[in-house]
């Protein structure tokens, strides 16, 4: 069975079980405390994750595996965990009504993303989906006093399903074909057998339901709605968590099994993230809401992904997962910073943010290094992961998409600064102040932290992400 | 338990599938394009009927269709679940909210608007005209040899895919619980 392949995932469900155990025994001033337990537990689980650094195995019948590729993405996604479990203790002060559940769902969904890094078998795959997308219709809907909270939750539900039901016939089409569900007996299939009209549909049914997950165009219609009626802790994870964990089924299914049929994805890839890069930061142009343009910027930074995973080489995939890292510490530092401004002054709106420096000049200068790095300025996170991809298009002869990928750093910096300027060059409406709590901005510290750390010693975060995807090249 | 186990006694071991089954191809062609046939006509009279209780009861019949079709398959527990949670379960659920919600006439006119049946249409046969042509020229690989009975699913489900088996109870967790979350009539504060 090799049950300490999926140490990590076991240790979430038991750590979801607990909240749900003490949820229901705590009276309700106890359960102020559930925060807390589910800190403790990811941060034990995060140790756990590190003791198993360089470990690899197969079990559950060839299911699941461990391996390098599945232990990095396994961090990302814990860290992305945390970070939106500090937001949620943050989110919930205001909130009337119940809190546990909201902790049981988060761990729930993360226990989905950790298990989809590490699934080797296509039902795994589409139980692991389902277990992630469940937990989030339910936390997009959580605000049931707040119309759109519904709105967005019952928009993500019905697309979702479109979705699931899109990822499903095409595994029943592979299935039909091979014969197989297993990662690698399909791989010894599809190398030994020319593909069938059947098995390339399949496979673009499976790409646009995983497309949908992380928001690729034309797949992204869903996005900005739900970003914005969404709580905002539960967008963060949507942003962060749910596109992490979609990229990393998408990198292993393209890169392992569906290798031998590498020459006819790469070219769909590479002209959607065409397509992603400039729709995401074209349609981010004109937002006046902080969640909404955030939203639209995460489709663009699909679409910078997109391009490292069409030129399908070492250094293109090794730039994926060191963008995949900037992208949490990025996005999770500015979504960080809108759930303190948005408890605090009650609004989402970019032109409420006016005089945020100083109001708070903590608050305005994390958004200041987050939204540059995110706009892609050396020598932070972001400009380091843009380079990379932008170099691997280059090398994989698609200058043509190099080139979309640099104008859509000049687009995106132009929107980020108009944030910029608002909240350092407008007058502040009211002059009252806004603190934050103690752990709140150490968790903020970490964010700048890390989006500085690594964008200047960029080399040992890089090497990590080349080892974790070498054996597949 | 009690009413899976008399499914089976019903369409497992009665006469009816042995006479299904081995009574030659001609005999099993027939009863496929028979059953096709209604399952085909009651999927349009579930989208075409205007009382939404007759599209029911049309979605209904052709659910069992489908069932008589895994039958044919030699699925004999995936039939059953087609009866059980399909016809039973989920249209009776749809049954109810259909009763619940109790619309009248002007209401329902709203929701048939020609665009939308036009892009609909438009969209099938889209689709209809990829498929089609995948289909013909595709052979679909051998099936296991494995019958679809509940000892070969059971043994299956308890062995290589004990793992998705598993997880799927996480997933019902989670669904039990979003669905208190929605659905709780009273925010305690």
């Amino acid at each position: 069975m090799n049950w300490p392949i999926l140490a990590v995932e076991l240790a979430l469900a038991a750590l979801a079980l607990i909240v749900l155990a003490l949820d229901l025994v705590w009276s309700r001033e106890q359960q102020e405390r559930l925060g807390a337990v589910t800190t403790v537990g990811l941060l034990l689980i995060l140790a756990l994750w590190w003791h198993q650094r360089g470990a690899s195995g197969t079990g559950f019948y060839g299911l699941a595996v461990l391996d390098r590729f599945a232990w990095y993405m396994k961090g990302l996604i814990l860290g992305a965990s945390l970070l939106v479990v500090t937001m949620t203790r943050e989110f919930l002060r205001r909130l009337p009504g119940p809190r546990g559940e909201l902790y049981l769902l988060l761990v729930l969904a993360a226990t989905g993303m950790s298990l989809l890094t590490a699934t080797a078998d296509l039902t795994l795959l589409f139980v692991s989906l389902e277990l992630l997308t469940f937990s989030l219709y339910v936390m997009t809907a959580y605000v049931r006093t707040d119309a759109r909270s519904i709105e967005a939750g019952l928009k993500y539900l019905i697309l979702g399903a479109v979705a699931s039901a899109s990822v499903l016939y095409g595994i029943a089409m592979l299935y039909s074909q091979t014969g197989h569900t297993r990662y690698d007996e399909l791989t010894l299939h599809l190398m030994t057998h020319p593909p069938t009209p059947a098995v390339l549909l399949g496979m673009l049914l499976i790409l646009s339901g995983l497309g949908f997950k992380i928001a690729m165009v034309p797949f992204h219609l869903w996005v900005p709605d739900v970003y914005e009626g969404a709580p905002t802790p539960v967008a963060a994870f949507l942003a962060v968590g749910s596109k992490t964990a979609g990229f990393a089924a998408l990198l292993r299914l393209l890169l392992t099994t569906l290798q031998p049929l590498h020459a006819q994805w790469t070219w769909v890839l590479a002209a959607l993230s065409g397509a992603t890069m400039l729709y995401g930061n074209l349609a981010a142009l004109p937002q006046k809401n902080i969640k909404r343009l955030l939203g639209y910027s995460s489709i663009g930074h699909v679409g910078y992904l997109l391009m490292g995973l069409s030129s399908a080489s070492v250094l293109g995939t090794a730039g994926v997962l060191f963008y995949l890292l900037a992208y949490l510490l990025m996005t999770g530092a500015a979504f960080l910073v809108v759930v303190a401004v948005s408890q605090r002054i009650g609004s989402d709106r970019i032109e409420d943010y006016a005089g945020l420096s100083q109001r708070s000049p903590f608050l305005a200068a994390a958004m200041f290094v987050a939204l540059m790095s995110l706009a892609g300025v050396p020598p932070l996170a972001g400009f380091f992961g843009k380079f990379l991809l932008i170099l691997s298009a280059v090398q994989g002869q698609l200058f043509w998409l190099a080139a979309i990928g640099a104008v859509n750093v000049v687009i995106s910096l132009y929107y980020y600064l108009l944030v910029i300027k608002q909240i350092y060059l407008r007058p502040a409406r009211e002059d009252t102040e806004l603190t934050v709590g103690l752990p709140y901005r150490f968790v903020l510290y970490a964010c700048l932290a890390g989006i500085l750390g690594v964008g200047i010693f960029q080399r040992p975060f890089l090497a990590l992400a080349t080892t974790a995807i070498q054996s597949w090249f | 338990m009690w009413t899976i186990n008399k499914m089976f006694s019903i369409i497992g071991s009665h006469n009816f599938v042995i006479f299904f089954t081995t009574s030659g191809p001609h005999v099993e062609a027939c009863f496929f394009y028979l059953f096709t046939t209604v399952m085909l006509v009651a999927a349009i009279g579930a989208v075409a009927l205007r009382s939404p209780i007759y599209s029911l009861l049309s979605l209904l019949v052709s659910m069992f269709a489908v069932a008589a079709l895994f039958v044919l398959l030699h699925a004999f527990f995936v039939a059953a679940l087609q009866v059980l949670l399909y016809a039973g379960a989920i249209l009776v659920l749809f049954l109810f909210v259909i009763m619940l919600l109790n619309l009248n006439q002007q209401e329902l006119s709203r929701t048939r608007q020609h665009t939308l049946l036009v892009l609909g249409v438009g969209a099938g046969l889209v689709l209809l005209s990829v498929l089609v042509p995948i289909l013909r020229l595709t052979a679909a690989a051998p099936a296991p040899d494995t019958p679809g009975t509940i000892t070969a699913i059971g043994r299956l489900l308890f062995t290589q895919y004990l793992l998705p088996f598993e997880v799927t109870s996480l997933l019902l967790l989670a669904a039990i619980v979003g669905a208190v979350v929605l659905a709780k009539r009273r925010i305690d504060t």
